[in-house]
């Protein structure tokens, strides 16, 4: 049975398209059939970052509106195997996403794929809420700062009470917390909010630590997950987030100023 | 999908319920004076004369024969809806019931009495019985336990009595009680207690960081909160008319 992820954050600008991308293609490097869903109508980005924007020629509104079927829409990565990109439309507004439309696309998809990722827009209006509404999992991408931490909150309150799971009584959403942009040397200076703080106010789950990179923008810009750049940290982190999701015990990296200390304290031993 | 209940088989269920309920404490039977107090009031917050429910006790008049039904003629009026007469000799009791009105005995050092048996004659001088129920026993029936983080945009209130809350409030997040506020976590965001006017209620947590503090009304901004207290865990209560922050313990 798939996995519906939802990427979402409520802040703009943190990460969420970038960490949909790069997750997205490390699930389908290790064999899973992944396709990514752009949830932001009118201001897609998602093809950009997967470097497929040439090839986009009907999108998530089509389908919802019957104008092209779901085979049509979605766009087969070119780098890796098992990878879908279903865009999202630059001309329409959220408006034209419903909630059946939505659930149709879902359960479609998930006769054929393992992982489906919902990249949420920002804010918490429609286009967010659908995104998160069917999700199984969530990935709340947070930046160390105030304003990041209290909308990544707000978001959780809202996975806890405005989608299916929690309108039917099922068991709650699984929350993931990943932190982007993570800068050590700022972090330690007092410019940004230390790892340990984000946790104890978010109160779940560390999924993975995203340390500020050049790799990230040289990545956006060339239409190249960083999860390919393997030579790079943030792609080394993603990998390791990737990991974590499947299940795995990696320990946490890029948290600290000496790049040495590897050895640093095993993750998983956190609050919950 | 709505849970089907089966609301067919009884027409009722009887539930126990602390409702929060205004008492008109009576120090004149004069309901021309009354008339006049009551005036005065009215003209000065409106909206609390909402066919609002009162208590009228007359504990503290000793006079065994009432004017009741004036009395409450001039509360509605005045958008008052008498439901009730708390105290009074044995001909007060007879005229609540004959004006369709609830009767409860007199609360006497802070304790609810027993009503005597309805069976007892109303000449008969009756011995009433101390009752082995306090107050703290009933309101902790309406204490509410949330268990979790209280996050932005949330708002947890108990109308009734307590709030507990085991986890944090956070940042942009309301915690509302009509009696005292117990967080198990750092308080971060909004709390305010004794919403319904209970200046008696407190609000006590483990970690002071919160946007307001509001005791009956009477409230502190983060801001006028001496920044020595920050972090630490402390109790609030109103005291000598203003809101005391002190650490706990």
């Amino acid at each position: 049975m798939a996995k519906i992820i939802v990427v979402t954050s409520g802040k703009g600008g943190v990460g969420k398209t970038t960490s949909a991308a790069a997750i997205s293609t490390g699930l389908a490097l290790r064999g899973k059939k992944t396709v990514v869903i752009d949830f932001d109508v009118g201001l897609r980005n998602l093809d950009l970052i997967m470097g497929c924007e040439r090839r986009v020629v009907y999108d998530l509104v089509n389908v919802i509106q019957g104008e092209a079927g779901l085979n049509q829409a979605l766009i087969r990565d070119k780098r890796v195997e098992n990878l879908f990109i279903l865009p999202a439309s630059q001309t329409r507004d959220k408006d034209a996403l419903t909630q059946e439309g939505v659930a149709e696309i879902l359960e479609k998809l998930k006769e054929d794929f393992d992982y489906i990722l919902c990249d949420s827009p920002a804010g918490i209006e429609r286009g967010a809420q659908l995104a998160m509404y069917f999700a199984d999992e969530a990935i709340v991408v947070t930046n160390p700062e105030v304003s990041s931490v209290r909308d990544s909150d707000r978001i959780l309150g809202l996975l806890a009470s405005k989608t299916r799971r929690a309108e039917q009584g099922e068991d709650p959403i699984k929350e993931h917390l990943l932190v982007t942009r993570y800068n050590p040397e700022r972090v330690t200076s007092g410019d940004m909010l230390t790892l340990d703080d984000i946790r104890e106010i978010l109160a779940i789950n560390l999924l993975g630590l995203i340390p500020e990179s050049e790799a990230v923008l040289r990545a956006s810009n060339q239409g190249v997950p960083v999860t390919h750049d393997i030579a790079s940290d943030a792609g080394q982190a993603y990998s390791d987030t990737v990991s974590r999701l499947l299940g795995e015990d990696m320990p946490l990296r890029f948290h600290e100023m000496q790049r040495k200390s590897l050895l640093s304290r095993m993750f998983g031993g956190g609050r919950r | 999908m709505s849970l089907n209940v089966d609301s067919a088989a009884v027409a009722f269920t009887f539930k126990g319920g602390m409702l929060p309920m205004t008492v008109m404490e009576l120090s004149s039977a004069d309901p021309e004076r009354i008339r006049q107090q009551l005036a005065g009031k009215l003209s000065q917050s409106p909206a609390f004369f909402q066919h609002t429910p009162v208590v009228l006790s007359v504990e503290k008049l000793d006079e065994p024969h009432l004017a009741l039904e004036r009395i409450c003629a001039v509360c509605r009026d005045h958008k008052l809806l008498p439901v009730a007469v708390r105290g009074g000799a044995e001909p007060v009791r007879q005229s609540a019931w004959a004006l369709g009105l609830g009767w409860f005995p007199p609360v006497e050092e802070g304790r609810p009495r027993v009503l005597e048996s309805v069976n007892s004659s109303p000449m008969q001088e009756v011995s009433r019985e101390e009752a082995p129920i306090s107050d703290v026993d009933t309101q902790a029936l309406a204490t509410r336990l949330y268990r979790g983080t209280v996050r932005s945009g949330q708002q947890v209130s108990a109308s009734e009595g307590d709030l507990v809350v085991i986890g944090a409030v956070n940042a942009g997040a309301e915690v509302l009680a009509a009696g005292s506020i117990h967080v198990y976590g750092a308080l971060r965001g909004r709390a305010l207690a004794g919403i319904h006017g209970n200046t008696q209620a407190g609000i006590y947590c483990r970690e002071l960081e919160a946007e307001l503090l509001s005791v009956a009304g009477n409230y502190k901004r983060s801001e006028d909160i001496d920044a020595q207290l920050l972090g630490r865990p402390t109790e609030v209560h109103f005291t000598k008319e203003q809101l005391e922050i002190k650490p706990l313990g």
